[in-house]
């Protein structure tokens, strides 16, 4: 990197640590000011969180009969979801831990954001594997808790490793993004006018007075936070993959799986932030703190991770050829030419073809095309997940059990339901919690303003 | 209620008590006897009066002090509880003061009985559970039956409890009682001039006396019998043969080779079973030494019998009578031309003759008495009569003439007096909706059935018919074997027994016990009763003399039709008297797999000719009349010929039979084998069929060879198969290294015929719901064994083979190590076992099963059925259920558990004799209703048993064994006994 060579920034425009503080702490202070586009994304979360409620409330009624899943396909829409939300808050936890402890400083304007998702879209993928049980009443059976049954759930079974993985990762990305939020919320503290809302801040802010031995504390806590949630990153869908690598079942019997179930989850995760950062940026003004730069970045990320994952589909057809396992060609088969072969040749298209775009600079900077390429490949990871679950499932070993699947208006409910409930939660949390860590960007405005005195080698730019 | 009165009590009849007499009542009792007291001053009509009224005695009771006002009301309230007793439910649980005998709680009783089905009885042993009928197994002391059943035999048992049987005698839609009933039909027999009884084909002696005294007391009357699939042509061929009537008996067993000249051998009536079982004993592999009998089937549509076949002919029905007369032909070494290939007709004959006298010659009850007549000339050419077919010469005369008959004095208005008993006439009867008016137009019209079919809406009357686990009565089989049926019930509703009904009419009403007893006392049978009882038969089949055929065979009649439509009973309906049974409903028919519909079934060719495909909706025409129906293609049906099954398009005939198929009587005016045609509709209905798929894509499923592959490489394995090393494992196998006995399962796929008696037995057995078209239809069927089709093309001939398929009870399950809550696990015994309790419903073990046999109840399948309401149906349909086997609730898995009720109670048996369970001893529900003995269980850990024995065959062989999850159901190959003269 020569320094001629001219960077793009990663804070812009003339700062103070008064202007940065005023710019994001404004968002929350002055809620009349609040743009109305707002209402109408906060009212399409309303909406179809009801549409969720009606779903759930009918679900729990009738039984999952209502779905379409049948005999062969047992799962369907329930786990192509589960695993879907669970990729989607992978971006997250990347972001606020490995990048953390790779002291990669643009991760500070889209941590805060990127790791509230995580949160919002583990709620989502949460609410399936409950739900999609016959009897959800008693599914807490799945945790092991002492009882008069003298019963242990059957460790043996990947999906008792979906619960302690689950909710290992909600609780450490709750914890992590509340330990990160105390300064900020003792800063609104001290700047909110509306009384109740002071209080409730000065609560939760357990104290801060910004003192050297807070954030002494501070720093040692999230640091060892971090250190925490980054197995996690590489755990969490490695374990949700063996759902599927543990069976026997062509298509989902692939040691590949845990890395590349990994990578899609960054992969989605990564294209989800972009679809909300894009229009979010212009929407509240904070283009000089998500720069573009940062776009370029997380493009960058996007598309190596949609290599890895490109990599994994050829060699899935690779293994079904170099197996000599007619059940696993035919799989491949299948997947090709099938009933759903419009499926998979859409998969190939979303997670395939258009991220290449990506490798354009140019493209890279069209924040159109950027927002676009983001909504194609989420859609993308999800035929994924629908390639692996259904269309695996519904032609196997016995060609007289072969059948087809249907989703019904409620799998589309729930779907659309729990799309909702993640539109409402962000929208509430843009509105109500500083979206961008306050003391985080003021410490990188320091580092970055100070770097040139000290002669250090500028490592992010900043403009003059 | 007590009914003890109190000392001194006498009621007034007239005068009012006042509540002073009240309180001097009430007073007069002390102590203990104080809520008897209040009782019996409640019970008093003077009391009731008194509380009647709402406001008695207005001045004295302001001036009743506190105590007098309490025990007033006391007593008021007790009466309010009395009365209460005559709309709540009544449920008392009071202990046996004296116990019934032979009722053990807990332990099931076993009561020979017999069924009916187009005239012909199958024996049945019923087993009853503390006074409930819960599971019907055939007889082994019966003929017919040898100890299996048919689908129907099963299904009887939710007829039995249908909550849409008739359950009042109805007078023109109004309840009325069957006094009044038999009021107005002997003032109006007395009165007619040309009374008609129209029964269905009696199978009852004793019903046949007491009818044939009816007619005989009544001038003028005539008894029909009616069923619309019969066996006229069977006997009417008898008379041409051999100039009188003659029932024909098949005993395969006796028969090296059989040829079918277009009969479903083992769908056409009771006897089937008989012959399914013989058709299997002559095809037992022991060892190496494959000796088989050999089956020819000349057929248009796909049967059972075609896809058991040796070599199965594509020929349309209206051929068969020419193709007869070819094999004459070619028996009498004339030239055999004709519509099929002279050689290979020379070659069956060949066979034929080389078997000097053990072959048989079976035609189709459908074809004509000309094909029945040839056929009798043939075994007598072939010496078959006496060895592998009787004729017994029989009185009865062929049903067609008499409803014929009926037909036109009904149109003509000369029937004034009508009583059907069983009958459906006004939808069976060829020409049927042209009756109606005129049928309505008959002074007195009744209907003795068990539904109120479309002729009781019909009808003035209606009484409901006792089903026969409900009532006494008496059965012959084909054979001429009598039997007792024996009830297990009382009648549920107020259902009358058909003898009490004809002997009531009569005049002489009398009990049917003492009617049927009273027949079999005056035939000398009186002293076996008990035994009969005990045995199920009561008269066994007399050995009866070889007739002699005169004259020769007729001359050649009329060339094949065009384009044929055939008319067969539906497999799982038969002729639509099951249309209201769901179990039946929901079977899936053999080679089709269709549930809940009755399809057109065409060939390939045909279907690309007419441009249709599956679900497209055709018109059939045969003459004038015509039906439209959905399109199913089945892959070796003969071309230019349809195949309609009869008994669907019910419009009377309960909730869950109403509405669902076509009716396709309005065709068989024309005959069962007529000349029509078909034309597409631009219209399509969903067919729900439970497989999808036929073809087994060239993997090791179905193994399946020739007696001569079977010498060469007697495993069968595909030389093609995907090879792995079998059996390896990272870890010794400790499991199942125990004393415990291991129990395993094998079935034989060269017996298995595809019948289905297996899926529906599993049914009742195993309290498994019924799920409705819509759910079939998207894969939720819940059969816990299924018969497996496929087919394959071989040298331009469609080949079937099926294979049942149940829970292979895996020793490496891949269901249970991906169970979150360990609620599917292994028992030391080998079992693969479902806890429903602890299963919350993940399903990951349906996904990890290869064999996919686990089922899931989606939704409450056991008690929201559509049809039935929850108040008052369900209960009925509750008593049906196993108490030994638990039912499902909504969102757990099932499966097929080996009965483990059974092994339950025949280990129980065997601990409390201090021994281990012996071979034989368990008898899955599976296992006991085949007719053709493809399923062994046993203890695969005994090398002496049976199981173990068909296990170390060398055609044994396991589903997906090189998925290396040792199923404990293994399977063995079916063979098939080509001539190896017959070019393919």
């Amino acid at each position: 990197m020569s320094e001629s060579r001219v960077i793009e920034p990663l804070i812009e425009g003339k700062q103070t640590y008064e202007t940065i503080t005023e710019q994001i702490s404004s968002v929350v202070s002055k809620q009349k000011e609040h743009p109305k586009a707002w209402f109408a994304m906060f009212l399409i979360g309303f909406f179809l969180v009801n549409m969720l409620l009606v779903s759930v409330t009918y679900l729990i009624y009738k039984g999952i009969g209502i779905w379409g899943n049948n005999q062969p396909v047992a799962w369907s829409f329930d786990i192509i979801n589960f695993v879907w939300w669970i990729g989607i808050g992978h971006a997250g936890t990347l972001i606020s831990a490995i990048l953390l402890l790779l002291k990669q400083e643009w991760r500070t304007s889209i941590n805060r954001f990127a790791e509230a998702m995580t949160i919002f879209a583990v709620m989502c993928a949460g609410m399936y594997p409950l739900l999609h049980t016959g009897r959800p009443w008693v599914a807490y059976w799945l945790f092991p808790y002492p009882n008069i049954l003298a019963m242990w759930p059957q460790f043996r079974s990947p999906l008792i490793w979906d619960v302690f993985a689950v909710s290992t990762y909600m609780t450490v990305s709750i914890l992590f993004w509340y330990v990160g939020l105390v300064p900020d919320l003792a800063t609104l503290r001290d700047r909110l006018v509306f009384k109740p809302a002071r209080y409730l801040c000065g609560m939760l802010s357990l104290g801060w007075r910004g003192a050297a031995s807070h954030w002494k504390r501070y720093e040692a806590a999230y640091i060892v936070l971090a250190g925490l949630s980054t197995p996690l990153v590489l755990s969490v869908h490695s374990i949700v993959s063996f759902d599927f690598a543990v069976s026997l079942l062509p298509g989902w019997q692939t040691t590949i799986f845990p890395p590349y179930f990994v990578a899609g989850a960054v992969y989605a995760g990564f294209a989800m932030v972009l679809t909300f950062m894009v229009p979010l940026r212009a929407l509240y003004k904070i283009e000089n703190l998500v720069t573009m730069r940062h776009i370029d970045w997380m493009c960058k990320i996007m598309l190596t991770t949609g290599l890895i994952v490109f990599y994994g589909y050829i060699m899935e057809v690779f293994y079904a050829w170099y197996s000599a396992n007619p059940f696993e060609q035919y799989l491949m088969h299948n997947r090709w030419y099938g009933p759903y072969a419009w499926a998979y040749w859409l998969l190939i298209f979303c997670n395939g073809v258009v991220p290449q775009i990506l490798w354009s600079k140019k493209m890279r900077h069209h924040l159109p095309t950027v927002f676009v390429i983001s909504l194609v490949v989420g859609l993308g990871m999800w035929l994924e997940r629908f390639i692996i679950i259904p269309v695996s499932l519904h032609r196997d070993f016995l060609p007289s059990s072969w059948g087809m699947y249907t989703p019904t208006v409620w799998d589309f409910g729930l779907f659309f339901g729990t799309i909702g409930f993640f539109i409402m939660m962000m929208f509430l949390f843009i509105r109500f919690v500083p979206m961008i860590s306050i003391f985080e960007v003021r410490e990188l405005w320091y580092r970055m303003s100070h770097r040139k005195k000290h002669a250090e080698p500028v490592k992010v730019g900043v403009n003059e | 209620m007590p009914s003890v009165k109190g000392k001194g009590m006498e009621s007034k009849n007239s005068a009012d008590l006042t509540l002073e007499e009240i309180s001097k009542k009430l007073e007069a009792g002390n102590g203990k006897q104080y809520y008897r007291s209040l009782d019996e001053v409640a019970g008093t009509p003077e009391f009731r009066k008194f509380l009647e009224d709402e406001f008695p005695n207005r001045s004295t009771l302001l001036s009743m002090d506190r105590r007098q006002f309490l025990k007033v009301m006391g007593a008021s309230l007790a009466l309010a509880g009395l009365s209460g007793c005559r709309f709540l439910p009544q449920e008392k649980i009071v202990p046996y003061v004296k116990a019934p005998e032979d009722i053990i709680p807990g332990k099931s009783l076993r009561y020979a009985t017999a069924m009916v089905r187009r005239g012909e009885a199958l024996g049945l042993v019923v087993e009853s559970k503390m006074g409930r009928p819960t599971k019907i197994e055939g007889n082994d002391l019966h003929p017919a039956s040898l100890g299996s059943t048919d689908v129907f035999a099963q299904a009887e048992l939710l007829t039995l409890y249908d909550p849409d049987r008739g359950r009042n005698v109805l007078n023109e839609g109004q309840i009325a009682t069957y006094d009044e009933f038999l009021k107005a039909a002997r003032e109006a027999l007395a009165a007619a001039k040309s009374p008609r009884i129209v029964t269905d084909r009696v199978a009852s002696p004793t019903l046949r006396n007491q009818l044939q005294a009816l007619v005989k007391a009544h001038p003028g009357a005539e008894w029909i019998e009616w069923e619309p699939f019969n066996d006229d042509s069977a006997l009417e061929g008898s008379v041409l043969a051999f100039g009188s009537p003659y029932e024909t008996v098949y005993d395969l067993s006796q028969a090296e080779a059989i040829v079918s000249l277009d009969c479903s051998l083992f769908d056409e009536g009771p006897w089937s079973v008989r012959m399914a079982r013989d058709f299997a004993s002559g095809r037992k592999i022991e060892g190496s030494e494959a000796k088989m009998n050999r089956l020819y089937v000349f057929e248009s549509g796909v049967t059972t019998a075609g896809l058991s076949a040796d070599h199965r002919f594509t020929v349309k029905s209206s051929e068969v009578v020419d193709i007869a007369r070819q094999l004459v032909m070619a028996l009498s070494d004339l030239e055999a031309d004709g519509p099929f290939d002279a050689a290979t007709i020379r070659e069956i004959a060949a066979d034929l003759i080389a078997r000097n006298g053990k072959a048989v010659v079976v035609a189709g009850a459908h074809q004509p008495a000309e094909l029945h007549a040839i056929a009798c000339h043939i075994n007598h050419a072939i010496g078959a009569i006496g060895r592998a077919v009787q004729y017994r010469p029989t009185d009865r005369k062929p049903l067609r003439t008499g409803a014929t008959k009926l037909a036109a004095e009904l149109a003509g208005g000369r029937v004034d007096w009508m009583l059907t008993i069983s009958a459906n006439p006004l939808s069976t009867l060829p020409q049927a909706d042209g009756l109606k008016e005129a049928y309505k137009k008959v002074p007195f019209t009744a209907v003795a059935a068990l539904y109120e079919d479309e002729t009781a809406a019909e009808s003035k009357w209606y009484v409901p018919l006792a089903h026969f686990l409900e009532a006494w009565s008496d059965a012959e089989a084909r054979d001429g074997t009598a039997s007792i049926i024996q009830p297990l019930i009382l009648p549920l509703h107020n259902a009358v027994p058909v003898h009490e009904l004809v002997a009531s009419i009569s005049g002489k009403p009398q009990p049917a016990y003492d009617i049927v007893k009273g027949f079999w006392v005056a035939k000398g049978a009186g002293e076996k009763w008990e035994k009969a009882l005990h045995d199920g038969v009561i008269s066994p089949a007399k050995p009866t003399e070889a007739p002699k055929p005169v004259g020769g065979i007729g001359p050649a009649g009329s060339a094949a039709f065009g384009f044929e439509v055939n008319l067969r009973p539906d497999p799982t309906i038969d002729d639509g008297r099951y249309a209201n049974n769901g179990w039946l409903q929901e079977l899936p028919k053999p080679i089709t797999t269709v549930t809940w519909d009755n399809t057109v079934q065409m060939s390939l060719n045909t279907a690309q000719r007419l441009g249709v495909k599956n679900e497209d909706v055709v018109e059939v025409t045969v003459g004038q009349s015509r039906v439209e129906g959905p399109v199913w293609i089945v892959p070796g049906h003969a071309d230019d010929s349809v195949t309609l099954h009869a008994g669907y398009g019910r419009t009377k005939c309960g909730r869950v039979g109403e509405g669902v198929g076509f009716n396709v009587y309005p065709l068989m005016a024309g005959g069962a084998i007529a000349e029509g045609s078909v034309k597409k509709l631009g219209k399509a209905h969903p067919i729900a069929a439970a497989q999808t798929h036929h073809s087994m894509e060239g993997r090791d499923i179905v193994r399946v060879g020739s007696i001569e592959e079977y010498k060469h490489n007697p495993s069968l394995e595909p030389h093609d198969a995907h090879h792995a090393k079998k059996g390896l494992t990272l870890y010794n196998d400790e499991q199942f290294k125990n004393d415990s006995q291991q129990w395993g399962m094998s079935i034989d796929l060269n017996a298995c015929i595809g019948c289905n008696a297996c899926t529906i037995a599993c049914q009742a057995e195993n309290n498994i719901p019924v799920v409705g078209k819509d759910q079939v239809r998207n894969g939720r069927e819940m059969h816990w064994i299924r018969i497996d089709h496929y087919f394959s093309v071989k040298n331009g001939r469609f080949e079937h083979v099926v294979q049942p398929v149940a829970c292979q009870h895996c020793e490496d399950a891949p269901c249970e190590p991906v169970c979150p809550v360990a609620a599917t696990v292994h028992s030391h015994e080998g079992l693969n076992q479902m806890v429903y309790n602890r299963c919350v419903g993940t399903r990951y073990c349906s996904n990890n099963c290869p064999y996919k046999v686990r089922r899931f109840n989606f939704l409450n399948y056991q008690y929201n059925q559509k049809n039935f309401d929850k108040k008052d149906d369900i209960p009925l349909l509750k008593l049906l259920n196993n108490p030994d086997v638990t039912v499902r609730s909504r969102g757990v898995m099932e499966k097929c558990t080996y009965c483990v009720q059974r092994i339950n109670e025949a280990r129980i048996e065997a601990k409390k004799q201090l021994r281990k369970v012996k071979d034989g001893e368990i008898v899955t529900a599976c296992q006991q209703a085949c007719p053709t003995q493809a399923i062994v269980f046993g203890d695969v850990s005994d090398p002496n048993s049976r199981v173990s024995k068909a296990r170390a065959e060398e055609r044994s062989y396991k589903l997906l064994e090189v998925l290396n999850t040792k199923p404990r159901t293994s399977y063995s190959a079916k063979l098939r006994n080509p001539n190896p003269r017959i070019k393919a």
